[in-house]
């Protein structure tokens, strides 16, 4: 059996993870991949710590065990500091350039978490997706688009399964109109950028 | 009753509530094919308890199929509605909570039909329908009958499937329980050593296929998620048809919290007798100071519960009502429990805020609140308002408009004017229901903080002076308020703090906790998050020195977006 590709998205409730989760599997079907996706929804994405876990690769059982992690994609820096926990010393993790504390609490920074991360010699990709959304479109509300993007241009072990092509036509079974074509322009923009930092 | 299909579906503590008509239904049977979709939550993502419904077949006498992946659900709804038909009898669809928030890939094997019967004729079968001890006695023999077949006869895939007959050590697993147990031994390279049964109906369990599969084994183990349903039909069955073999089950597979990969890939090397080690090494959690802050959910920004919560609580201080007690309901606001607002002491049960009051109310002399939203009302919180007003209790109904039932996705309720299937309806406005009981009924528009104060310390007085009293809070929920901006192309206003005048007192952080509010590294000033500010104004409200003003006013219109 082929080894599953297994992918944590996390972030905070609202980010568009599950969406992300939607384009991934839209693209997976394009590709012909198998995947399964688990999400978590209701109470959990009001604000709260959210991970989605995607499989790509024959296999029903949709949860991925801590430490079996090939790539984490964090939409927030907090808690791509606290998914560490699914990474092996071979995960790549690809990291939004954004700190979104909690209301009322101590936290620490985003520089100490993207030192702490690279002691541990971990792969680590840091990219303002926030930034580059709020470019082309006038809000974050692209950020997840945008980190897919990048991530597209630097993990070469996805893009052997789903590839950047595979994305896009995927987009247009999530988005339409309008929000497609500003999407479109916010991955491939993104996808640039990945390719420079490869 | 009518020769139509049907399906109900609800989460696993919904099948409390229905659990009076579940027992009939048992008994009465079906003239169509009938399935109760209904999905557990082991490890709580998002309920107040972890039960286990394939017991509710037990009780009920009714058959439990259970998927082992959304492409199995596909699949065995299919099968299920056929064995419904079979017996004329329902049949409980037991998911869980990861197998109905997975999405997979799903081939279609036939296209879904497009003439749907969903007319039918009532079917005048008295002895059926009208279960009076007469009836039920009849009906309980043919339920039985029923029962017993299907645990004779149905022991097939897929209900049943047995992999690999004949080894010496057998693995028995239900639902998603047998997806881990695939992989764990796939992994293992081992998936020829055990006899493996994927049980798909776990009750009630065929015996037939189980004595197949454990006549020739050692030693076996059962793989199930939370309680040991299987366990204890597999031991009697065991008994009954005379084989001792070394069982093992929730003595190795934990009973607590939902199983994965990981967890079944150590029972098993426990079960082989192997020292328990996984093939994955995962990273300790990262060293930092401070530490990364837990993140439960929280209000959105904008969230009209947070205006309310704050609202009362100034009002109770105004109004002197001393300590109340706010029992709680089940719904975003039940996220008031939390700091800084702790309005929310109880939650136990959908509408139990209002009967949890009406005790209370009884046997203490604190003042007390019922929280409740809006969809918990219109469904549970009528009887028990009634109650409180006609028996005499002594506790203020607080009841959350937003217009949706918010949390489970906005789906519209007796409130916002539309069908459960989307076609539009009248409004069944909750204060004229409050006051036709006997209420003095207050409504707030918790965005405007200053008025609602003072008409909740109002309500508080009258309260105070034994009047029977409801609050009716109406804002629309903030996520639909951002939706209906963005489709009619409205701009909400932005707020901002102003630097040079704000002191830093907190006073927008510390009683609020906006998410939109943010006090940044190294400063004691707090900030707006403009990209997160839904403008619903409650900080600028609340700031003592006018330091928070609009950024950006938003469309001449934008109020339309919240009514």
């Amino acid at each position: 059996m082929k080894e599953r590709y297994n992918i944590i998205l996390a972030g905070v409730g609202g980010q568009g993870l599950l969406t992300l989760g939607r384009i991934l599997g839209n693209a997976a079907i394009i590709a012909g991949e198998e995947i399964t996706i688990a999400e978590t929804h209701g109470l959990s994405q009001r604000g709260g710590s959210l991970i989605v876990q995607i499989r790509i690769g024959p296999g029903e059982s949709p949860m991925i065990p801590r430490g079996a992690a090939h790539l984490i994609i964090g939409l927030e820096a907090l808690e791509t500091g606290r998914q560490i926990v699914y990474a092996n010393e071979n995960t790549k993790i690809v990291m939004n350039e954004f700190l979104w504390p909690p209301p009322l609490a101590l936290y620490p920074d985003i520089n100490q978490i993207i030192e702490k991360i690279r002691e541990r010699g971990l792969k680590l990709y840091v990219f303002n997706a926030n930034k580059l959304s709020e470019e082309l479109t006038g809000s974050i509300i692209s950020a997840n688009v945008a980190l897919l993007g990048y991530t597209m241009a630097i993990d070469d072990e996805l893009s052997k399964r789903i590839s950047i092509e595979q994305v896009d036509k995927a987009l247009e079974k999530v988005f339409r109109g309008k929000v497609l074509e500003m999407n479109r322009r916010v991955l491939w923009r993104a996808y640039e950028e990945g390719g420079k930092n490869k | 009753m009518s020769g139509v299909r049907s399906l109900v579906a609800m989460k696993h503590v919904g099948v409390n509530v229905a659990a009076d008509i579940l027992m009939s239904s048992g008994y009465a049977g079906t003239n169509a094919g009938f399935i109760v979709v209904s999905a557990d939550d082991p490890g709580q993502h998002s309920s107040q308890n972890e039960q286990d419904n394939r017991w509710y077949g037990l009780i009920s006498h009714i058959p439990v199929v259970y998927p082992s992946s959304p492409r199995d659900a596909y699949k065995l709804v299919k099968e299920a509605y056929k064995l419904s038909e079979k017996y004329g009898h329902p049949v409980i669809f037991r998911s869980t909570t990861r197998i109905s928030h997975t999405r997979q890939i799903i081939q279609l094997e036939e296209k879904i039909p497009f003439e749907k019967k969903c007319k039918g004729k009532f079917d005048r079968n008295i002895e059926k329908w009208v279960l009076v001890p007469a009836h039920g006695r009849k009906q309980k023999k043919r339920m039985m009958r029923v029962w017993k077949t299907i645990m004779e006869e149905e022991g097939r895939p897929p209900f049943i499937t047995v992999y690999n007959p004949g080894r010496r050590r057998a693995i028995i697993a239900d639902g998603i329980a047998f997806s881990h147990v695939a992989e764990a031994v796939e992994m293992m390279g081992k998936r020829d050593e055990f006899t493996l049964v994927k049980v798909n109906l776990p009750v009630p369990l065929p015996y037939k296929p189980i004595v197949e599969a454990l006549k020739d084994a050692k030693e076996a183990l059962i793989v199930e998620e939370l309680d040991p349903v299987l366990e204890l039909q597999v031991k009697k069955i065991l008994y009954d048809n005379g084989l001792s073999i070394d069982l093992h089950g929730k003595d190795i597979v934990p009973e607590n919290g939902e199983l994965d990969l990981d967890t079944v890939y150590k029972s098993l090397k426990e079960f082989m007798g192997e020292p328990v080690t996984t093939p994955w090494k995962p990273m300790k959690p990262l060293e930092l100071t401070p530490k990364i802050p837990p993140r439960p959910p929280v209000m959105c920004p904008g969230c009209p519960h947070r205006n309310t919560f704050f609202i009362v609580k100034v009002a109770a201080n105004k109004a002197r009502l001393k300590n109340p007690v706010f029992t709680g309901d089940i719904g975003c606001y039940t996220l008031g429990y939390q700091a800084p607002f702790y309005t929310q002491m109880t939650s136990l049960e959908m509408g139990g805020s209002i009967g949890v009051a009406h005790g209370l109310s009884k046997v203490t002399d604190e003042p007390v609140i019922a929280v409740i939203g809006d969809s918990t009302f219109y469904h549970a919180g009528i009887p028990g308002s009634i109650n409180i007003i006609y028996n005499k209790g002594h506790a203020v109904v607080l009841i959350l408009d937003n217009y949706y039932t918010a949390m489970t996705g906005h789906q519209p309720h007796p409130g916002t004017g539309k069908t459960a299937m989307g076609e539009e309806t009248y409004r069944v406005p909750i204060e004229k229901i409050m006051e036709a009981l006997g209420y003095k009924t207050y409504v707030i528009n918790p965005m405007n903080v200053k008025e609602s104060i003072n008409k909740v310390a109002e309500a508080f007085e009258e309260y105070k002076k034994g009047a029977p009293v409801a609050i009716v809070s109406r804002m629309k929920c903030a996520l639909e308020a951002l939706r209906d901006a963005r489709k009619l192309g409205i701009k909400l206003p932005v707020y901002t703090i102003l630097e040079d005048k704000c002191t830093g007192c907190m006073a927008c952080v510390n009683p609020i906790a906006c998410p939109a509010i943010m006090v940044p590294k190294g400063s004691n000033k707090p900030v707006i998050i403009a990209e997160l500010c839904a403008g619903c104004g409650l900080c600028a409200q609340v700031c003592p020195f006018n330091a928070i003003v609009l950024k950006e006013p938003g469309s001449p219109d934008w109020i339309k977006a919240w009514y």
